[in-house]
């Protein structure tokens, strides 16, 4: 049954939530309105129901018609938002610079019922040439978040580190023990006016973590019924930095040889050179060749360290240093 | 080494697709935890294996399976239209140039970097199977968590709705275009490897 016959219908009884129901078909083109009239038809509903005796056979009517049209004015307004998404995801492939990115994002995430982003890469400042950060967050924020040298220890992006698919902070306790200084860094973050958040992690095998954060001005709720769409938006987005990211930087991410990462796994996994020479069938003096290459090529100067960077960027897995 | 089959010929018989069924049972059953049928408590093989399945698999030298896909026509049963209708904003994709993309899988048995050339290989020769045979679309179910990775291969990746939460997880459906200009785009990110050199393409007797 469409729309307009449940209208058409529904105009010939006696029906006492017609009012709410002309303010929904109403081109106001506001969600709020929607949502208001929404909440009196619902409230409606429930009074409908409780009536007794003789309108019993208009009422089953009544309740048929509006369920469906809840229904259907739901169903609406997500293909609605999805076409949005949509539009926003071909869009984005023709853009070519961050402020471009970061203005559709903007503009998509506030149709969604969000002000805030931020798409980075979970990096430490030494790297952060290299790295992706492109956000809309207040400028008092971002400065005192690198002062504080946070984009590795955010609990956001440690949180984020743990999952693939998108969280809410507010279910940060239960993924993380937070310290002191996380609920700190939370705080402050809400003081500056940075409410409630979802979080999409990106991860690409062989390259950093990273994550798109999407939050609403503290006070407000986040809107739960886009969250999946959120999850499009934040991907899409990290794609579309990461295109930009390559494009700017000429060489790629540091590269070890097959026999450099063998050794480094071992290393990872609490072997010493004459171990990993006893695993491998070399000489001693080989693997520690091969470590001190790796070593160089990551910049650092102990193997703790290259292990550390080699998982971070991927090129060992935990599960191969796990395994037993 | 890169090897194409037809449901006809897939019973699990062959040393390659023993491998490849077991080692999916591996993967979904025992990794991912899906509720999906086993059989003989060892091959993971459900009602979509059936003669109208193409399987892409790449294998080791010595025909040991190392990673597979299982391609369903869009003209029958498959996973999307018929397991995940509501996945998709407008009627999916189908015809005779649509293929469903199933049970991507890569064997537990590879260490990561490993994993990663086999991942590479097998995204390459499904390129190289839908050119040759005429398929412009693919399709797919995945979950929302794999969906960075996908995109990262750098082909033209579009979804088809919002992502949905079931109890399994939360999924998505997405179309893949395969043009002429998809090797370079996978090149691009360095996933396109050339698997489909006519010398080391097995081909399968029917």
């Amino acid at each position: 049954m469409k729309a307009a016959d449940l209208l058409g219908r529904s105009q010939r009884l006696s029906d006492p939530a017609w009012p709410a129901l002309v303010n929904i078909f109403e081109p106001s083109g506001e969600c709020g309105l929607e949502l208001q009239a929404l909440g009196r038809l619902g409230r409606r509903r429930k009074r409908l129901r409780s009536l007794r005796g003789g309108a019993r056979q208009e009422r089953t009517l009544w309740l048929r018609c509006l369920g469906t049209l809840l229904r259907s004015v739901a169903e609406g307004r997500a293909r609605g938002m999805f076409n949005r998404v949509e539009e926003f995801i071909r869009d984005v492939r023709e853009l070519a610079s961050e402020d471009e990115l970061a203005e559709a994002i903007g503009a998509v995430i506030t149709d969604l019922g969000f002000r805030y982003f931020a798409l980075a890469h979970h990096v430490d400042v030494r790297r952060s040439s290299s790295a992706i950060r492109i956000h809309n967050y207040p400028a008092g924020w971002a400065e005192w978040f690198d002062e504080q040298d946070l984009g590795a220890i955010d609990p956001v992006h440690r949180a984020s580190n743990l999952t693939s698919v998108g969280f809410a902070w507010s279910k940060l306790p239960d993924m993380l023990a937070l310290t002191p200084k996380d609920r700190r860094v939370l705080d402050l973050a809400r003081r500056e006016g940075i409410g409630d958040g979802f979080t999409v992690p990106a991860h690409v095998p062989g390259e950093a973590h990273g994550s798109c954060s999407f939050a609403c001005p503290a006070g407000e709720r986040i809107c739960a019924e886009h969250l999946p769409l959120l999850q499009l938006v934040g991907a899409y987005a990290f794609e579309a930095a990461r295109r930009m990211q390559r494009m700017r930087l000429a060489p790629g991410p540091v590269q070890l040889t097959d026999r450099q990462r063998e050794c480094v796994m071992w290393a990872a996994r609490g072997k010493s050179d004459w171990e990993i020479a006893k695993v491998l069938g070399v000489s001693e003096a080989t693997v520690g060749e091969h470590l001190r290459h790796a070593y160089e090529r990551y910049g650092v100067g102990k193997r703790t360290l290259v292990a550390v960077h080699a998982l971070f960027d991927g090129t060992i897995g935990f599960l191969d240093v796990l395994r037993r | 080494m890169m090897m194409i089959e037809n449901g006809r010929s897939a019973l699990p018989c062959d040393r390659t697709l023993r491998a490849m069924f077991e080692d999916r049972k591996s993967v979904f059953v025992d990794l991912l935890k899906w509720d999906v049928p086993v059989l003989d408590g060892r091959f993971e093989l459900d009602q979509f294996d059936n003669e109208a399945a193409t399987y892409i698999i790449i294998a080791d030298e010595a025909g040991d399976h190392l990673g597979s896909a299982r391609l369903l026509p869009t003209g029958r049963p498959h996973i999307l239209g018929t397991l995940f209708p509501d996945l998709c904003a407008s009627p999916p994709p189908g015809g005779p140039d649509v293929m469903e993309i199933t049970r991507f899988c890569l064997s537990r048995r590879q260490r990561a970097a490993a994993r990663q050339q086999t991942r590479n290989d097998l995204v390459s020769a499904l390129v190289w199977y839908a050119l040759d045979a005429g398929i412009r679309t693919y399709t797919g179910v995945a979950e929302v968590g794999w969906l960075q990775q996908i995109l990262a291969f750098g082909w033209d990746c579009r979804p088809l709705g919002a992502p949905v939460r079931y109890d399994c997880g939360t999924v998505g459906a997405l179309a893949i275009e395969i043009t002429g200009e998809t090797p370079s785009l996978l090149a691009g990110n360095g996933i396109w490897r050339p698997v489909c050199d006519p010398a080391t393409l097995v081909p399968q007797a029917a």
